[in-house]
């Protein structure tokens, strides 16, 4: 692992310092008292940007002024009812009035003054116009953005039945009132910072003061800070920046496209990120149990979640082990399969050219292939291919006798298995590790799988996520942690928050005991 | 993983591991066996050549492929059979075993191996040394069932039963419905090596053709008794009803029907098995071996055809007498065939007395053959009847109006 080390460190540097050569070009200067060396200061930064908009006009007949903003980013309408015409109809304008003065007279909530060129175009990026006025080192960026939005929908890679049906979108004020409509208490702070130099995302530190531990937050403001990277285009960037063992084929960042299960993690004490541009939003810290964890979970009554929780652990093994048992089984320890099942698998096993392993990896790749393809396809195509796979998967394989009929049955159940891991990045590193696996139980049978079962056990106990073991609540073993593990325990019964995101404030109370409703305590 | 190593900070413990993973490599799939590759063994039988060697038969399965693809599971009424025997003849039954090898293409399987069968003569012979080799061999079940045929073993496998698969399917769902005796090779292995050293076996023999009605050459195995092993050699068999008084002393009763006729009265009452507690109480004074056979059974009617109303606690008793008269009547019998006629003793009471009196056991051990005869069998059999049911005197008298 040190070879990797090095080569990052040495080859690091290099890059980096050619992109701050592009970049000191912008001048980090004040704004100069002469307005049109301003504008072209501006324009030579601005070359060639034709969606920039300089537009000069006069305040009080005398005073030079130029309004500056991108097509398309800002909303012309209200600037020009708001901003230019209360301006160009004022009929005397004293050159001496400060520019906070000036900003007082327009008629638009968010104002701000700024002092050098940088603010000016880091303001116009982002979508709000900035008025420079001649024989004045201030500038107003008048808080007027507006660009094309997506509607709130139903989120698509996570939907339930009961539940909030609403998602993030790409815009970041959207998700983060999304946020705020849950959580309305101040105790839940945004920090915000920019990261990327080209792209000069928007991101969002959210989490609950009193809650997330402060340790917690400072690591994950320190990790983000780290990050130079000339651009953010979705969480993933981000999430693969900051996790903690970037080998580690499980996710030790968790991602939503639901408030609502943003929410609630803020409400464990965990942190939010969200960033601008994509409706994915990150959660930190994660554990192997929040990887179990569907939002319908804590929705549904608490009996039939905890069956269903069980049920997910359940065909978790199936989809990490079913192919392999079956190989490990069917080559090493035929004396372990009852007789007459023995039998049957024996006689559609007979004409198959191909041994265990092979048929299964033939199966698991073509099934891994046909999901892809699914996905990647437009919808009207799409239908095509599920018959098409049906068919390959299904009758065709078996009539044209390259697989036995039990081993479709083995690929089907696993296949409906993975899909019942509700986080969607977790199913794919199940799905992954599946194939190592399946290659172990071919060469030593059940030896293999255990060996692998060892194995990925023992990665599960090394990592962590932002400090918190990644087994957390099971090993270590916190037996009053279960309650949200083991079983989904009831609301009036989920009394205290989970241990891993408060660590340093104990356990903290969610709420008062004896909350049980119950006949004897009135009311009725 | 990657985290593991990069905290060691050690190449070396990196490369080793890497090393042990390359050596899982090498050693892999040598022992791998598809099932394709597999001649899966049903049932064996042994048996004692014309040329006084031991005969292996095997009973394999012909893994064909569903007919048509589509719904192939059943075989409607094929008239071929799913199974071939193969025999081989050795020396020693490892000798039969390897020359069984050669006939056969594919690998011999004794995995899934559920039955075992053993020909009268070779049993009047002595099965001592097949047993032991059955349990010390690695790959044949311990599990499987063992039988005693009349006919030669591999007579027993090519017959063809009609509603089970094949012979072993047959001969093991038999034993399995625990109407009689059930032994399977450890079982076996136990008794002749305990301390009363003799053992009772399902004896099979074949049902006449004539009797049901079947094709000529169809023979169907069926269960007749028990044979009786003295020492590891056949000395005596046992017929259905006798066999069914071992059941008792060796707590192995677990359903059946019990019928019984009162004096007195016209008709019968059959009792439903519920549950059967038996144990054997042995008592060494002044020299005086007895043993106690002690029974506690719950029994529920099923059907009365007498005119006794059973709710009537004193008709009850009636019945209650009948029925520990009945059962002790049926361990009698198998009691004094055993003692009188073979000198078995099949119902363990070696053990009990060697477990009650380990001091007495040790010193007289070698006069037990003598001893067992001289034995004072008593015994006490308690009955409880938990329903009646509506079967009584009144359901009928209401019919008739």
């Amino acid at each position: 692992m040190n070879y990797f080390k090095h080569k990052k460190n040495k080859g690091y540097r290099f890059p980096s310092q050619q992109i701050t050569e592009t970049l000191s070009k912008l001048p980090n200067i004040p704004i100069n008292l002469d307005l049109n060396q301003n504008i072209e200061l501006l324009k030579s930064a601005y070359t060639d940007c034709s969606d920039v908009v300089f537009r000069e006009f006069t305040i009080g007949a005398r005073t030079k002024a130029a309004l500056i903003y991108i097509d398309g980013l800002s909303n012309t309408q209200e600037i020009d009812q708001q901003v230019l015409m209360p301006l160009v109809q004022l009929e005397s304008f004293d050159p001496g009035t400060s520019i906070e003065n000036v900003s007082k007279k327009l008629a638009v909530s968010d104002v701000l003054v700024i002092h050098t060129i940088t603010d000016v175009i880091k303001q116009i990026s982002i979508g709000n116009p900035v008025i420079l006025i001649n024989n004045k080192i201030k500038g107003i960026s008048i808080g007027l953005p507006k660009w094309e939005k997506r509607g709130i929908e139903d989120p698509v890679a996570e939907s339930v039945i009961r539940g909030p049906r609403e998602g993030f979108v790409e815009t970041l004020r959207v998700n983060t009132s999304l946020l705020r409509r849950k959580i309305r208490h101040p105790a839940l702070k945004m920090k915000q910072m920019t990261i990327g130099k080209f792209t000069e995302t928007q991101v969002i530190i959210a989490y609950i003061d009193g809650i997330a531990s402060n340790t917690l937050i400072k690591e994950v403001t320190n990790r983000l800070e780290r990050i130079e990277i000339d651009g953010i285009l979705e969480s993933g960037y981000i999430e693969e920046m900051i996790e903690d063992d970037p080998f580690s084929p499980f996710p030790q960042v968790l991602s939503t496209e639901r408030p609502d299960v943003a929410a609630s993690s803020l409400l464990e004490g965990r942190v939010v990120i969200l960033i601008d541009g994509t409706p994915f939003t990150l959660i930190a810290p994660c554990t192997f149990a929040s990887l179990l964890q569907a939002p319908e979970d804590y929705y549904n009554r608490f009996l039939i979640s905890t069956f269903i929780r069980w049920l997910r652990y359940l065909f978790f093994f199936i989809a990490l082990l079913a192919p392999s048992a079956y190989v490990a089984i069917l080559t090493y320890h035929q004396e372990m399969v009852p007789a007459s099942l023995l039998l049957t698998i024996a006689q559609s096993r007979e004409q198959i050219p191909f041994p265990a392993l092979i048929e299964a990896f033939i199966m698991e790749i073509t099934f891994e292939a046909l999901r892809e393809a699914g996905i990647r396809l437009p919808k009207q195509v799409g239908a095509a291919v599920s018959i098409v796979g049906a068919l390959v998967i299904g009758q065709a394989a078996t009539t044209a006798g390259l697989v036995s009929s039990a081993m479709v049955m083995v690929v089907a159940i696993t296949g409906v298995a993975s899909f019942l891991l509700p986080r969607y990045a977790a199913g794919i590193a199940i799905r992954m590790l599946r194939f190592p696996i399946m290659i172990l139980s071919g060469i030593l049978g059940l030896l293999g799988v255990m060996l692998g079962i060892i194995a990925i056990v023992v990665h599960l106990c090394t990592i962590r996520s932002f400090g918190v073991p990644y087994l957390n609540s099971m090993a270590p073993l916190k037996i009053h942690n279960l309650k949200d593990v083991l079983i989904r325990a009831p609301w009036w019964a989920m009394n205290t928050l989970p241990e891993s995101s408060s660590t340093e404030l104990g356990n903290l109370h969610r709420q008062p005991h004896d909350q049980k409703p119950d006949p004897s305590k009135g009311g009725d | 993983m990657m985290d593991f190593f990069r905290r060691r900070k050690n190449k070396y413990i990196s490369l080793v591991l890497l090393l042990c993973l390359i050596i899982l490599l090498l050693a892999g799939c040598w022992d791998r066996t598809e099932v394709n590759d597999l001649a899966i063994i049903l049932a064996t039988g042994v048996d004692i050549s014309k040329n006084k060697e031991i005969e292996l038969s095997v009973q394999v399965f012909i893994p064909k492929p569903a007919e048509g693809g589509q719904q192939g599971g059943v075989s409607s009424g094929s008239t071929s059979s799913q199974t071939l025997v193969r025999s081989a003849e050795g020396v020693t039954i490892a000798d039969a075993m390897s020359r069984l090898q050669e006939k056969l293409t594919r690998r011999i399987f004794w995995g899934q191996n559920e039955v075992l069968i053993i020909g009268e003569k070779l049993a009047k012979k002595g099965i001592g040394d097949q047993i032991d080799f059955w349990m010390g061999h690695t790959d044949p079940r311990e599990r499987a069932d063992v039988f005693v045929s009349m006919d030669s073993a591999k007579e027993v496998l090519e017959s063809m039963p009609e509603l089970e698969r094949d012979a072993a399917k047959q001969l093991s769902k038999l034993v399995d419905s625990q109407i009689g005796v059930k032994v399977t090779v450890k079982d076996l292995s136990e008794m002749l090596t305990g301390d009363s050293s003799a053992a009772v076996i399902p004896w099979v023999a074949k049902m006449s053709p004539s009797n049901l009605e079947v094709n000529e050459g169809k023979n169907i195995p069926f269960i007749k008794g028990s044979a009786v092993l003295k020492g590891d050699k056949m000395v005596g068999r046992l017929s259905d009803k006798e066999s069914r008084g071992i059941l008792w002393p060796r707590n192995e009763m677990k359903s059946g029907i019990i019928t019984i006729s009162l004096k007195d009265e016209k008709g019968f009452v059959s009792l439903n098995l519920l549950r059967s507690h038996n144990q054997l109480i042995p008592k060494i004074s002044n020299g005086n071996w007895s043993i106690m056979v002690k029974t506690d059974t719950d029994l529920e009617v099923i059907q009365n055809t007498t005119n006794l109303n059973l709710l009537n606690l004193k008709s009850s008793k009636k019945v209650k007498r009948m029925v520990v008269q009945e059962i002790e009547e049926r361990e009698r019998l198998t009691l004094s065939k055993a003692r009188k006629k073979m000198n078995a003793d099949i119902f363990g009471f070696a053990g009990a007395f060697h477990r009650d009196y380990p001091g007495t056991w040790k010193r007289k051990k070698n006069e037990w053959s003598e001893i067992f005869r001289k034995v004072d069998v008593t015994f006490d059999t308690k009955v409880n009847i938990r329903r009646t049911g509506l079967s009584n005197e009144k359901a009928k008298k209401g019919g008739g109006e």
